[in-house]
């Protein structure tokens, strides 16, 4: 049997592993070993985060819709303001809620007003 | 500017200006508490709403945006039930068997800006943002305080529902009431029958 070496195929398949990692900090960076250990752990914190992104920024726009409607009168809160949203069959979404909250509040305090109604 | 109100301000105008340069007081609110007569806990709680800056739209968990929080009149908090005598602050010194305590009495006297400054601490989240949120929280025993040349607004605490009493606790209550009426009248009785009898003394 002639010897047959590797040649370039390991060094091919790290140099696209260690371009991924070219902005960790330290060793995450240079290291090869470590450099795999490391896309790993990025590529599995990414998937769960992309889930999890869903669910904090739900949070995010809850948190903002309640500051704006507890500011607007007396015992009102998040929790009011849904119900009457769902009771009266309105459609808008916390995201939009949240926007309308930022940019233009005296409108969601005329929306919360008409569904009390 | 600030020495006019700084001057009227007899305390520890350091401690009360400490580390005010730290703090982007740029667009902040200094929002003005009176703790006279409130509720510790329920005071508590608001406070560190609006430090959080948990009741602006642009709320972000990440940044500290809350308003500058100006507590006063902190001698006057009030507890309810037997908290006075009976809530105890403990603290281990990481000696064996130092475990010290000190109860919300001696603690007022001592230092009564530490019990709502406790207050708040313990309410707020338990991150990296705890100390720069810290560090807007201004207590002041009375009701002096040197920042009077920033633009104030006072905080309006929301109207409570305060329970009604239970029927035993309110008949007790009743009970209470009665017998310091009763005393009273007693008082009243006796100073009179004494001046009968002075005024019989006389007259004899």
């Amino acid at each position: 049997m002639t010897r047959i070496r590797r040649g370039y195929i390991a060094r091919r398949r790290r140099t696209k592993i260690r371009l991924f990692a070219s902005s960790f900090r330290g060793a995450h960076s240079r290291l090869t070993r470590t450099i795999i250990q490391q896309k790993i752990r990025a590529l599995v914190s990414a998937h769960r985060d992309r889930d999890r992104q869903k669910r904090n920024f739900r949070r995010l726009w809850v948190t903002r819709i309640n500051a704006v409607i507890r500011e607007s009168m007396v015992s009102y809160s998040y929790s009011r303001l849904i119900n009457n949203l769902y009771k009266r069959q309105l459609l808008l979404n916390r995201k939009i809620l949240a926007q309308i909250a930022i940019l233009n509040r005296n409108c969601l305090y005329m929306i919360s007003n008409d569904i009390l109604k | 500017m600030a020495s006019q109100a700084a001057a009227a301000f007899n305390g520890n105008m350091k401690k009360a200006l400490a580390g005010l340069r730290r703090i982007n007081l740029e667009g902040l609110r200094w929002r003005v508490f009176d703790a006279k007569g409130q509720v510790l806990g329920r005071l508590a709680s608001q406070i560190s709403t609006v430090i959080q800056g948990k009741d602006k739209p642009t709320y972000a968990p990440y940044r500290d945006d809350g308003d500058m929080c100006i507590v006063l009149n902190a001698k006057d908090v009030c507890v309810t039930g037997r908290k006075m005598t009976d809530k105890f602050y403990r603290w281990h010194t990481r000696y064996v068997g130092h475990l010290k305590e000190r109860s919300l009495k001696d603690q007022m006297a001592k230092d009564p800006t530490e019990v709502i400054r406790k207050a708040v601490l313990r309410m707020l989240p338990r991150n990296k943002l705890r100390d720069d949120r810290d560090r807007k929280l201004r207590i002041f025993a009375g009701s002096e305080h040197p920042f009077g040349d920033w633009p104030l607004e006072p905080y309006v605490i929301p109207p409570r529902t305060i329970r009604e009493m239970r029927p035993r606790a309110r008949r007790a209550l009743i009970r209470a009431q009665k017998k310091a009426e009763q005393q009273l009248q007693g008082a009243i009785d006796m100073r009179k029958g004494r001046k009968k009898e002075a005024e019989a003394e006389v007259t004899e």
